[in-house]
């Protein structure tokens, strides 16, 4: 009786296991556009979604800090990604949201075109960022290849590092 | 263990408090030596200290205790007479309880930093003994003696004792702590101790230093244990002083500081609830909840602020803190100096923030020796001026509204503003020219630069020209204001003006274009309306004649590069800021008011922006800067923009119909159309919005110079009453033709489409020449 007992918890035990063992490589990403291409960041590092909101605008930064702006009582900077990016600025349309990442010891909210969808891939998909590509900056974690597309993983903290 | 930790950590702030009294009652007994009161006290502070310190097997600092005690309690017996030279050996004697006490904070021992105290011992033991000390005060070098190989077993360390051997030890040692007192009480019982015990009841805020340090926490006794742990040593407290003793109990610094951070939040949800309640009386006017909201707002702002000064009291030490160590100094600097000097405190129950009061200490020092060294002059020079021999210096604290002003004041020398502008243009600080145009009080702040000192010899005391330039980036950093005043001959004033606290401030928040700022109200010294042709201009710097100064201007939104969205009209808003001893005039467009902020930091990555001290949430929920004075004070210097030339920019002259443009606002297709073909007859470029919000923007971006808009009033978005309120914000759009086309037609929409701004009114459906003929007449073609 206790033996059986016994082997049926550790069945158990191991499709609770199981399922982990599986997801381990597995990331979770959430996927969003910026310009024309698909980037994404680790879920985890993403604090919340919210829509636009009004910010201030802060005087002797790069141009790509566009402000902050109230998060509930904390004041959390806003950087826009295109800029950052080099690309046109566009202006806010329905779709804009604010993405508020948290790193160690910062947090900001960034400003993309328009959310995609939240990603599951393997990580043996996902190659080392090409050479050319925003190598110095360092912001790239990698690249995840998809069935129809590609996307640019970004790096949360690189992006959360004050590079001025 | 951890009880022996306790009672350690016990012993050293009651230890720290004793001593801060100490000195003082020290020099006073100097200038009365029958004081049998002082005496009494500063006895039973060496006999506190030797008690706990030889409970805590502090052999070093007992043996010093103890023959302080020898000393002072023949003294009390009136069995020698405190001379000078005695009150010497005496503080020097402290000075090594000092260092000793700071060692076991910072070491857990006495031993380890090698102070050798047999020297000192010497010669209290001499002075006790009646001898003629003059030929026995040892040279300096002497003390460097190696160390004293009998104390080497003081390293015990309880940690590793059992708790038996622990036990057993405090027995032991509480037998001959009975007997000691009991001795004691014999010697003393006739004389109350209040002194000792007022110190003890007072709040004591002690920062946690340890934290980094030790491994071990250190838990905080409550203030029934350490009566219980010290309670041996400390004499007992008699009735009368006992009834005025107040319960206290002993707080970690980081409780109060979220405490305050707590408040801060409240204060901010105030703020934000009197705006809502401010909207919600203008649309609901006359309605009856109104009247209870009213009371519940008010009555919960009313609290906020109570709780908040309440919280910010608890912050709040007595200034003496800090005054108490200047007796000794100015005692101990006058016999160096080879002058009399005396020191007159006043307000010293003066109460600050502690923060300010661990920051203020510095600047007050160097004050004072420079008073001391530089401004009283020696008794010879005294007489021969006619002032009394001994020279007088007043440190005096009081409150000023919500700061507080220190005041020091000397009978001194004085300062020459000749001397200080010629000294000044040596060392290549100023240029002749400017050293011409410069008030005595704008000389008087030059010794706040560093490297400037008129002192012709430097002394081990002052004269390298770096003290006062320490008092000025000290209260610069505070929101401080400096005020000099002297005059030759007669004495210096120097007055400090520091804000009480530093995380919840007063601030002026002031308009530069769209954005706003708020300026620390500490640093606000007036705020002037003045007609632009007042400004002049010299060597491309904007200055204004205030009073009998001439004053520094520049513009807010040149220093922080704000878009220039509308012209200023002809008078400009100055705001005079002063900080330390510097005065600028900053040129905003709008005043809005004087609110309460709470400071917020920007965090990691925006940190140290230049002119940028941390950011606010206002009742609207929007972020405000918050402007730091001191780096905005440098960044004007490198601003050099005209004032006056560009507000009078230009506009271009439009001579064919063709150079003008009207605005159509309307959210339906085909009503813009129909406006559009009506206005084709004049010959206008006709341009078009679908709602308020983007007509806004597109007067806002200046990309059109519109002469007319016709605005329909049902709009999504922003309807168009609202635009034509906003754009009448603007002092350029002042007289644009504003022409609402509607269909509402009751006279109370034409009576707001008057108050909100409105030029001329039509009602749908409208033939198209008679609005061609209403937008003729208003851009005159």
């Amino acid at each position: 009786m206790n033996d059986k007992l016994n082997k049926i918890i550790e069945k158990q035990q191991k499709q609770i296991e199981e399922p982990q063992k599986k997801e381990d490589d597995i990331v979770q990403l959430v996927g969003f556009i910026i310009g024309q291409e698909e980037y994404a960041v680790p879920i985890l590092s993403i604090q919340e979604i919210i829509k636009p909101i009004e910010y201030t605008r802060v005087p002797s930064v790069p141009s790509y800090i566009l402000g902050v702006f109230n998060l509930r009582g904390s004041v959390i900077p806003l950087i826009d990604l295109r800029t950052k990016f080099k690309m046109e600025p566009a202006k806010a349309s329905e779709d804009t949201r604010y993405i508020v990442m948290k790193g160690k010891d910062n947090t900001a909210g960034f400003v993309i075109d328009r959310l995609t969808e939240a990603i599951r891939i393997k990580s043996s998909k996902i190659g080392p960022p090409p050479e050319t590509i925003h190598a110095d900056k360092g912001m790239v974690y990698g690249i995840g290849m998809r069935e129809d597309n590609i996307l640019t993983i970004l790096k949360v903290e690189s992006l959360l590092k004050r590079d001025f | 263990m951890e009880d022996i930790q306790e009672i350690l950590e016990d012993f050293l702030v009651e230890a720290f408090e004793l001593i801060e009294q100490i000195d003082q009652n020290l020099v006073e007994l100097e200038n009365n030596p029958n004081d049998l009161e002082l005496l009494n006290s500063i006895f039973r502070v060496a006999h506190t200290i030797k008690g706990s310190s030889s409970f805590l097997n502090f052999d070093v600092l007992t043996h010093l205790t103890h023959h302080m005690e020898d000393v002072l309690n023949k003294a009390r017996r009136n069995e020698l007479k405190l001379t000078p030279e005695v009150m010497d050996v005496v503080l020097e004697s402290i000075d090594i309880m000092k260092a000793l006490l700071h060692a076991i904070r910072d070491n857990g021992n006495d031993t380890s930093i090698g102070i050798d105290i047999t020297d000192i011992c010497t010669r209290l033991d001499a002075i006790s003994n009646g001898e003629n000390i003059s030929d026995l005060v040892a040279p300096k070098e002497v003390i460097e003696k190696p160390r004293v190989v009998e104390q080497e077993e003081d390293n015990t360390d309880y940690s590793k004792m059992s708790d038996q051997d622990v036990e057993d030890e405090i027995e032991r040692l509480l037998k001959v702590r009975k007997e000691e007192d009991k001795k004691r009480r014999e010697n003393s019982g006739v004389t109350p101790s209040p002194s000792v015990s007022v110190s003890v009841s007072k709040v004591v805020i002690e920062k946690d230093e340890d934290e980094e340090e030790d491994e071990k926490p250190v838990e905080r006794a409550s203030a029934s244990r350490k009566v219980e742990s010290s309670g041996a040593a400390t004499p007992p407290a008699k009735k009368e002083a006992a009834s005025s003793m107040e319960q206290t109990i002993r707080v970690e610094v980081k409780r109060l500081d979220h405490l305050m951070n707590l408040i801060g939040e409240l204060v901010l949800g105030k703020n934000r609830l009197l705006k809502i309640y401010d909207d919600v009386e203008e649309r609901y006017e006359g309605e009856k909840f109104l009247e209870e909201l009213n009371q519940v707002v008010s009555s919960i702002s009313l609290v906020t602020t109570d709780l908040q000064i309440a919280v910010m009291k608890t912050r709040m030490l007595p200034i003496a803190k800090v005054f108490n160590k200047f007796p000794r100094m100015v005692r101990d600097l006058s016999r160096e100096l080879g002058k009399s000097i005396e020191l007159e405190i006043s307000g010293e129950e003066t109460e600050l923030d502690k923060s300010i009061v661990e920051e203020i200490g510095d600047p007050l020092v160097h004050i004072i020796r420079n008073s001391c060294d530089h401004g009283v002059e020696t008794a010879d020079i005294r007489r021969a001026k006619g002032k009394s021999e001994t020279g007088l210096i007043q440190l005096k604290a009081y409150n000023e509204g919500n700061n507080i002003v220190i005041e020091i004041t000397d009978d001194g020398n004085g300062l020459d503003p000749d001397i200080l502008r010629a000294k000044a243009i040596e060392k290549g600080m100023i240029t002749e020219r400017e050293a011409d145009g410069m008030s005595d009080k704008e000389a008087f702040a030059l010794i706040f630069r560093p490297a400037l000192s008129t002192a012709k010899v430097v002394t081990n005391v002052s004269g390298r020209g770096v003290g006062m330039d320490v008092v000025k980036t000290n209260i610069e950093k505070l929101n401080g204001i400096i005020d000099v005043d002297s005059e030759l001959g007669q004495g210096t004033v120097i007055r400090l003006k520091i804000p009480l606290t530093l995380a919840i401030i007063q601030a002026l928040l002031v308009g530069a274009q769209e954005e706003y700022y708020a300026i620390p109200l500490a640093s606000v010294l007036e705020t002037v309306r003045i007609p632009l042709d007042e400004i002049y201009t010299i060597e491309g710097k904007n200055v204004l004649r205030l009073r009998d100064e001439v004053l520094s201007l520049v513009r807010l939104s040149d220093i922080f590069g704000v878009k220039q969205v509308y012209e200023g009209g002809e008078h400009a808003y100055v705001v005079v800021i002063g900080l330390a001893e510097a005065k600028l005039g900053v040129v905003v467009d709008t005043l809005v008011g004087q609110e309460e902020i709470v400071i917020k930091s920007l965090g990691d990555y925006l940190q140290g922006i230049e002119g940028i001290a941390g950011a606010t949430i206002r009742g609207d929920g929007r972020v405000t800067l918050i402007v730091d004075v001191a780096a905005l004070m440098n960044l004007a210097k490198g601003i050099s923009v005209d004032i006056r030339a560009t507000t009078e920019s230009t506009v271009k002259v439009k001579s064919v119909p063709s150079d003008y443009i009207v605005l159509a606002v309307d959210d339906s297709a085909m009503d813009r159309n129909i406006m559009k073909k009506s206005m084709e007859p004049i010959g206008v470029k006709v341009i078009e919005a679908s709602n308020g919000q983007e007509a806004l923007n597109m007067l806002k971006s200046s990309e059109y110079t519109i002469d007319a808009v016709l605005i329909d009033i049902e709009m999504p978005r922003m309807d168009g009453y609202t635009l034509a309120g906003e754009i009448r914000k603007y002092s350029k759009y002042k007289n644009l033709p504003l022409i609402a086309v509607t269909s509402r037609t009751s006279k109370s929409d034409r009576l707001r489409g008057v108050e909100s701004g409105m030029s001329e009114y039509i009602t749908k459906p409208y033939s198209p020449e008679y609005l061609e003929s209403v937008v003729r007449k208003n851009i005159k073609l």
